[in-house]
């Protein structure tokens, strides 16, 4: 169990240009490591390679930061 | 969407705007694509097994409980034609997980099969041959009348109570020991 003491959980979601399974794994290490993430998977059957988080967060902020010091582009879904 | 473009026809950003909600919304309620596709499938199943099994005996007369099948997946068809293409499209794809299939709608139907072989009321075949003798003739009949149309020259081909009863009595004929 990851420490999420009130037990809420936020869906965040991101357009990216992760588009291969290579790429997946070569972020894996990252996102796995980060203890505010529950769950996360991208979407690769899709045009805008969505980055889904399940956090005990609602920011946006850390995760951008996040992949793109793992070196590829990521912005929130608004749209 | 889905029966008119396929399953790679079907963007998040299409549907969304389609369905009037933002593509985040949709990615709350689902994972990804294949999630999506793979709730909507289960739900469609759901709503197809309940209109199977409405009033429909697994005790009964092999005859009368065919004949109230026959009924039953016809309407659900003409009602819901896109369901019937979509379920079909996802059988057919790497997505469909057969562990999915709901359990009640095979005990009865395979009590209903059963009960009738005990009776000596049809002969006993392997699944996938009575699958084909006394489901697919009603299918394929179906998918004529969904379409309008069946063999080049012919009139549209409506299916009817008569024809429904000529065609089952045929397939119950198949099945007599």
């Amino acid at each position: 169990m990851k420490n999420n003491p009130d037990g809420q959980e936020f869906i965040l979601v991101f357009r990216t240009n992760i588009n291969r399974k290579k790429d997946v794994k070569s972020l894996s290490p990252v996102l796995n490591g980060c203890s505010e993430i529950i769950k996360w998977n991208i979407d690769l059957s899709d045009c805008d390679n969505v980055l889904r988080i399940e956090a005990t967060h609602p920011d946006h902020e850390p995760v951008i930061h996040l992949v793109k010091k793992a070196g590829y582009t990521c912005e929130e879904l608004t749209d | 969407m889905i029966v008119e473009h396929g399953f790679e026809g079907l963007s998040m950003h299409k549907l969304a705007k389609a369905a009037g909600v933002s593509v985040a919304t949709i990615y709350i309620y689902f994972r990804d694509r294949e999630d999506l596709i793979q709730q909507l499938y289960a739900e469609e199943m759901q709503k197809m097994v309940e209109a199977t099994l409405r009033d429909f005996n697994p005790e009964s007369h092999f005859d009368e409980g065919l004949k109230v099948q026959w009924l039953n997946r016809m309407n659900y068809c003409f009602e819901n034609p896109y369901s019937m293409f979509f379920t079909e499209q996802v059988k057919h794809s790497p997505l469909f997980d057969r562990s999915n299939i709901d359990t009640r709608f095979l005990h009865a139907m395979h009590l209903f099969v059963h009960r009738a072989i005990e009776r000596n009321e049809i002969i006993p075949l392997p699944v996938e041959i009575y699958w084909s003798i006394a489901f697919a003739p009603l299918y394929q009949l179906v998918k004529f009348h969904i379409a309008k149309s069946s063999m080049p020259g012919r009139p549209p081909f409506i299916l009817d109570e008569e024809k429904i009863n000529l065609t089952l009595s045929l397939v119950i004929k198949a099945l007599k020991p």
